[in-house]
């Protein structure tokens, strides 16, 4: 009875997979080879590394959220470019007065926000001013020197109390989104904003689905709808590709680069971003306190192995990258030179030495190898500690008990940390605090420019950390796409211009 | 019968009791918290205050733990500390990829043991025998991961022909689709545990062969294969539904890897998500359900094995 009820079984089984695998017969395995004619009914998919937990922008940290939210689904009053350029979005222009004190942005009209209401100065004034007063929404503090926001007709003025060359990078993140007054909407779980996109469908654990907005007051987005497919594992999103079930890849690894392009349904693309991978060094006590060992363990490091290991970005030898303003080349300042570092640790008195290098476990092994291995050749025994991410908070980020650290710092414009002794770099240099405060006070974009640079470049001699490399965005664009940008898409991801064509 | 039913149930309640004693302390012994994940690198210790005490995190442990059990008992498995929705519905989602995934994977897993155990106990002693069971040994040694790679490779890349990640966005609203999506991830776990099993099958059944009553019919008769099949073969479904309660927590273990590694929207990998997150309320009460579900499963094995087998009976 047994045997008969098996056998029924497994004929039955395989009858069904050999009618479901003959009735998909690649049927749905598009792979043009020249772009046609875009398809405005088209639905992109495309594969992004970090979901978001859930899709509070007010509150909820992440640059998951930042990545897809803003300026697809949420605005502000200016935006800004992949090429990290400020240019107008909700006002349709603007202007500062001499003294950096007075902003005043010139609303648009005809603006309705995805449940049909309208966008009203009043909403602005409202989003800036509770976004300012509500110490748990993020990036709160950015508007802390705002004394008023304030409207008369389409005109919205903000009045600070001190000039402050970051404001308006600011109002293009998170602080400056704009919301509307007295919403009920339940924003851990849905999205009501001004954007190109409409947010259909999140299903968690899984993907993203944002449709277009047909009532948007700019530019109609090229794509009838954008899937979000969130998969981690790079070789789980190579197989997606080769299979046909992604556009786009982002966040790839560019090792991978000959298997994708394979079958030339996918070329790839490496676009600059402001990731920053940092190794910091918790100078405050013990051996890493004194300058000349961080300056050996820089010196022992061979940049151009780890560049080579990665297959894409570029090295980086102080706090700013290149996208950002205050970038200056200090590759001078600590060139790879093994012998030195060993001259370095001797005089220190800081031979056999023995570090622990604490890591959160989503990074792949390449880094902490190359550096267990570099250490090593000048005398100093690292120890690799790869914690999960909330760990890392608490343990490295919240109480510095750590002496090595890495992690891939992605914001842009974030010198800031730099100047503040609190943060988990624990670097503490009264003179780069003042050049910082003086860069922000700055009413001309050049002058707060140098001033960075010239901080930057004593962060760097004081070796404050080390600058591992500074990332590229890899991107894998199907070739039947167009309008995908390449530059820092981790960070933000704008795509409002991506168009599919069917071949 | 009765009797036994009774003091099983309260032996399954006070492992459910147990269980959930040992989830809520396990889970507050982690370092890393929910408030700091949500205010992000950057934020000051009073913004994340703020938002522990919104969540009640601030409160006495045993305070947070009667909270637990005491909805538990109003049937409600509590609210996700990140998204707000209830842990119940979520689950019941996450269940529509997840339990089917278990099904398909146990149903491949029998039919690819049942027989081939059989027949490898049959043979025994002859070259296709041996090579059944030196075969599945090898198979069962082989990592989850890899075997799931290599169908991957094989089926979505080179063959075209199922999907390599993820599951319809339709769900089972489009069933051919959803099916298809699911058949490399239960090949995966369905061969490994095949296997497994295939080596129980095999030594159950040579067991069965030295059985009294399969001799007497064998002296009556029939041939020792038929007798094997005739008597024999019973006595061993009965065993192998034992193994199969027991396999059932493998199963979820596997779908653990395997939702990860074919990104399926499951319960399995919305756990590891909700780990990283520390979103403890709803990874308690995903905890709790599974451990509930394999322990009612060896609560059913257990008395379907008494109703079944006369002799386990007249022994009580």
């Amino acid at each position: 009875m047994l045997r008969r009820t098996t056998l029924a079984v497994a004929s039955l089984l395989a009858a069904g997979l050999l009618v479901l695998t003959a009735c998909s017969g690649g049927s749905d395995q598009a792979a043009p080879t020249t772009p046609g004619e875009p398809d405005p009914d088209a639905s992109v998919a495309i594969r992004l590394v970090l979901e978001p937990g859930n899709l509070d922008i007010r509150e909820t940290a992440g640059s998951a959220l930042d990545q897809i939210l803003v300026d697809n689904i949420y605005q502000g009053l200016v935006a800004r470019t992949p090429e990290q350029d400020i240019v107008p979005a909700l006002a349709s222009d603007w202007t500062v007065s001499p003294d950096g004190l007075t902003y005043t942005f010139t609303l648009r009209e005809g603006v309705t926000f995805h449940d049909g209401q309208e966008l009203t100065p009043q909403d602005v004034v409202w989003s800036l001013t509770t976004r300012r007063d509500t110490p748990e929404w993020r990036d709160s503090a950015r508007l802390a020197n705002v004394t008023s926001i304030a409207a008369e007709g389409q005109d919205i003025t903000l009045t600070l109390s001190a000039p402050d060359s970051t404001l308006l990078w600011n109002l293009t993140g998170r602080a400056g989104i704009v919301l509307k007054e007295g919403d009920t909407v339940d924003y851990k779980t849905a999205a009501n904003g001004t954007g190109p996109f409409v947010l259909a469908d999140w299903r968690q654990g899984d993907s993203i689905t944002f449709s277009r907005n047909d009532a948007y007051w700019g530019d109609e987005a090229g794509a009838a709808e954008v899937v979000f497919d969130y998969i981690p594992d790079n070789q789980a999103a190579l197989n997606a590709a080769l299979a046909g079930e992604v556009d786009v890849l982002t966040g790839f690894d560019a090792n991978l680069k000959d298997q994708i392009e394979a079958n030339g349904d996918f070329s790839l693309v490496l676009g600059q971003s402001t990731d920053k991978g940092t190794l910091a060094f918790n100078q405050t006590s013990g051996p890493l306190a004194d300058k000349r060992v961080r300056q050996a363990i820089r010196q022992a490091i061979d940049h151009d192995a780890v560049i080579e290991a990665l297959a894409s970005g570029q090295t980086q030898y102080g706090p700013i990258p290149e996208l950002d303003p205050g970038y200056e080349d200090l590759s001078d300042l600590a060139p790879y030179d093994p012998e030195a570092a060993r001259a370095l640790l001797a005089e220190a008195g800081a031979e056999d030495l023995e570090l622990t290098l604490t890591i959160p476990s989503f990074y792949s092994t390449t880094i902490p190898q190359i550096l267990v291995s570099d250490l090593d050749e000048v005398g100093i025994t690292l120890d690799v500690n790869s914690v999960d991410f909330t760990t890392w908070l608490t343990d490295v980020y919240t109480n510095h008990d750590y002496e090595l650290s890495f992690v891939l710092h992605t914001e842009a414009h974030d010198f800031e940390n730099w100047a503040n002794p609190d943060y988990y770099f624990t670097y503490d240099n009264p003179e780069v605090q003042e050049l910082y405060a003086e860069s922000l006070a700055a009413t001309d974009e050049a002058e707060a420019a140098d001033l960075l640079e010239q901080a930057a470049r004593i962060v760097s001699e004081d070796s404050g950390a080390d600058w591992l490399y500074n990332g590229a965005s890899v991107v894998a664009v199907g070739t039947n796409i167009t309008g995908m940008p390449s530059i820092n898409v981790n960070e933000r991801l704008n795509i409002a211009e991506i168009a599919k064509s069917n071949g | 019968m009765i009797r036994y039913t009774l003091t099983r149930l309260a032996l399954l309640l006070l492992g459910l009791l147990v269980a959930s004693v040992l989830i809520f302390v396990t889970l507050r012994v982690l370092p890393g918290d929910i408030a700091h994940l949500i205010a992000g690198v950057g934020s000051s210790p009073e913004q994340q205050d703020a938002i522990r005490e919104r969540l009640g995190l601030d409160r006495p442990l045993p305070a947070q733990y009667l909270d637990w059990i005491g909805g538990l008992l109003r049937g409600d498995l509590g609210t996700s500390l990140l998204t707000g929705t209830r842990v119940v519905d979520e689950l019941a989602q996450k269940a529509e990829v997840t339990v089917p995934l278990g099904i398909l994977s146990l149903l491949i897993a029998v039919v690819i043991s049942v027989p081939l155990g059989v027949l490898s106990a049959m043979r025994r002693g002859r070259a296709d025998g041996t090579a059944l069971s030196v075969g599945a040994q090898a198979l069962a040694a082989v990592p989850v991961v890899w075997a799931g790679m290599m169908l991957v490779v094989v089926f979505a890349v080179w063959l075209g022909w199922l999907p390599a990640q993820g599951f319809p966005r339709a769900g089972w609203n489009d069933p051919a689709a959803a099916l298809r999506s699911l058949i490399l991830p239960a090949l995966t776990i369905g061969i490994v545990e095949g296997a497994m099993l295939l080596r129980f099958v095999r030594s159950a059944t040579l067991q069965a062969v030295g059985q009294d009553f399969v001799r007497t019919a064998a002296a009556k008769g029939l041939t020792r294969d038929q007798a094997l099949v005739r008597h024999g073969l019973p006595v061993v479904g009965l065993s192998v539904i034992t193994v199969l309660g027991l396999q059932v927590a493998g199963i979820i273990v596997g779908a653990v890897v395997i939702e990860q590694l074919f990104s399926l929207p499951g319960i399995g990998r919305m756990l590891v998500a909700d780990v990283a997150a520390r979103d403890l309320p709803k990874v308690q009460g995903e905890l709790l359900a599974l451990t509930g579900f394999v322990l009612i499963v060896g609560f059913v094995v257990d008395l379907l094995h008494r109703v079944i087998d006369p002799r386990q009976r007249e022994a009580s």
